[in-house]
């Protein structure tokens, strides 16, 4: 069997973030966190990760920034925004800039999945039962 | 305004017999012009003649009593006496009117009437006679005739011994409307900081909608992770426990915050509790976090080791502190400056009161506004409530304690307020 998928889980609150990690842990798939877009740049080479799911607001670095500096290095890993309010002018840059998709908090896990499953494109089969 | 609604009564014009000796000035008319100013003068006046308490006052000093205060409270008899031999000889109109006496002859004699409803003024009115005191004044509630009562400034002037007169004159001003008129205004005040309160919440909405939602998401995710777990052949308790127990703890987190929420909203008369300013401050910090993280702001916050605990509400100086984070934050935001910084301190001062500190690199206040900055809707602020910081002076001045503004040498604005140290005994 090929090794799992890698995804990256970037979020500010240490709730989240482990909650994320651990749907995307039963999943099936690899996962990686990050409390920092920062700390997630400092690892980043091209083809680390299979997709990148990342909170928008968070101190420091933004997840709108993120993405705009992950498009600047060429790289065309999927990124996955979410964002707690559900502010267009967010989805639409975020959208504009190259995200996969846009999703705002809390997050459906079957909405997820059908984000995941499309954005690793063949890599990965969500399960039916969610 | 009261006066006019009252009965007015015709008194004769002898029931006031100024003593020319009293009155030194001279506008050149006679004693019957006095007379008459003083009985249709707007002041109730009461002529007393104090004889009866001269021989007992004498007899007392000539036994070396100095404290009076102690020695009335040890002999109320003598307090007694005084309210029957102490007697008033004359009234003028507006006393008769104040007290809704039918005529003069109800308010003449012993003054024991006066203090029918408040005992205790007696003994404070001997006490500052005889200590020789010229004047007394209290704010004080009269028994009036007609079984109501009458909120007045109470005044009584006594003769100096040179004057070897044993006559007292009794003053009483009618302030019921200006006690109303004051019991509005700090009802309107208290209703103006409960609007302001809650436009603040409103500034803070998306904010708080943020905090609330980072606990559901994880709630909402590890439920749906242990689903996901229990149809799969390897789930184990210890994992689902897990999950379970992070379910709880989110849950209760979310619960916090919407408590804060409601004692944010929450209109009620100002607690007094002994608190910690710094868990004071922290607790400010949440409702402002996401602003400072999302605007990328710089925060630092050193707070003091030891502080003395203050008397106060918690609430209202938590929305002072929320009130200058907002502020800064829209200082730094609107500014056009590099530096997005905060630096907040709490420290005690040299005289021992507490002090909150903060300052931002926005662009500082104008010196032209440096004066007004506390004033009601004084904003320079397009969108700004303008209320804010008038708010929070009253807040902290109702503390006992001093709110100032500067602009700091190295730039931005600077606020700071001081209160008092508590009293320890409520720890």
């Amino acid at each position: 069997m090929s090794k799992a998928a890698l995804v990256a889980i970037v979020d500010d609150d240490d709730d989240v973030r482990e909650a994320l990690s651990d749907l995307v842990l039963v999943l099936g798939l690899e996962c990686c966190a990050f409390d920092r877009a920062e700390a997630l740049l400092a690892e980043f080479v091209p083809g680390a990760f299979d997709c990148i799911v990342t909170d928008a607001r968070m101190p420091g670095m933004s997840g709108l920034r993120l993405l705009q500096r992950l498009r600047d290095l060429d790289a065309s890993v999927p990124v996955i925004i979410i964002t707690s309010d559900a502010d267009s002018t967010i989805r639409s840059r975020a959208l504009e800039g190259g995200a996969h998709a846009h999703l705002v908090k809390p997050i459906e896990a079957r909405v997820l999945v059908v984000h995941l499953e499309s954005a690793l494109a063949g890599k990965w089969k969500g399960s039916p039962n969610g | 305004m009261a006066n006019a609604a009252r009965q007015r009564v015709p008194v004769a014009d002898q029931d006031v017999e100024p003593n020319a000796d009293q009155i030194s000035w001279d506008f050149g008319t006679s004693a019957e012009e006095y007379r008459k100013l003083i009985h249709y003068l707007p002041v109730a006046l009461w002529q007393v003649d104090t004889r009866g308490v001269s021989a007992p006052f004498d007899r007392l000093k000539a036994q070396g009593v100095t404290d009076i205060a102690t020695y009335l409270d040890t002999h109320p008899e003598l307090v007694e006496h005084a309210k029957d031999v102490v007697r008033v000889t004359a009234v003028n109109r507006e006393a008769v009117s104040l007290l809704r006496g039918n005529s003069a002859a109800d308010l003449v004699g012993p003054v024991r009437y006066v203090y029918s409803s408040t005992p205790d003024l007696a003994k404070r009115v001997m006490v500052a006679h005889f200590e020789g005191r010229r004047n007394f004044f209290e704010q004080t509630r009269i028994a009036a005739f007609d079984g109501t009562s009458v909120d007045v400034l109470f005044t009584v002037t006594y003769a100096t011994p040179s004057q070897e007169l044993d006559t007292s004159l009794l003053m009483m001003i009618d302030i019921g409307e200006r006690l109303k008129a004051e019991a509005q205004l700090r009802q309107l005040q208290a209703d103006f900081t409960h609007a302001a309160r809650i436009s603040t919440l409103g500034e803070l909405a998306t904010s708080i909608a943020h905090e609330v939602r980072q606990p559901l998401t994880a709630i909402v995710t590890n439920a749906e992770t242990s689903l996901r777990w229990l149809a799969r052949e390897d789930v184990t308790l210890p994992k689902l426990k897990q999950l379970t127990t992070r379910i709880i703890s989110n849950a209760r987190r979310a619960g916090d915050i919407v408590q804060r929420i409601r004692g944010m909203a929450a209109k009620r008369e100002p607690g007094c509790a002994s608190l910690d300013l710094n868990e004071v401050v922290d607790e400010a910090l949440l409702f402002v976090r996401h602003d400072i993280e999302s605007w990328s702001i710089d925060l630092s916050a050193r707070y003091g080791t030891h502080l003395p605990k203050v008397t106060g509400d918690r609430i209202q100086l938590q929305q002072v502190v929320v009130n200058f984070l907002v502020n800064s934050i829209q200082a730094i935001t609107q500014g056009s400056g590099l530096a997005r910084r905060i630096e907040l301190a709490t420290t005690v001062d040299g005289d021992g009161s507490v002090v909150f500190c903060i300052r931002d690199t926005g662009p500082g206040i104008a010196d032209e506004n440096l004066e007004r900055i506390f004033d009601s809707f004084f904003t320079t602020k397009g969108m700004g409530m303008g209320i804010g910081l008038a708010i929070c002076q009253s807040i902290v001045v109702a503390h006992g304690g001093r709110i100032t503004v500067s602009n700091h040498p190295d730039g931005g604005a600077q606020f700071r307020f001081s209160l008092p140290p508590g009293v320890v005994d409520q720890m």
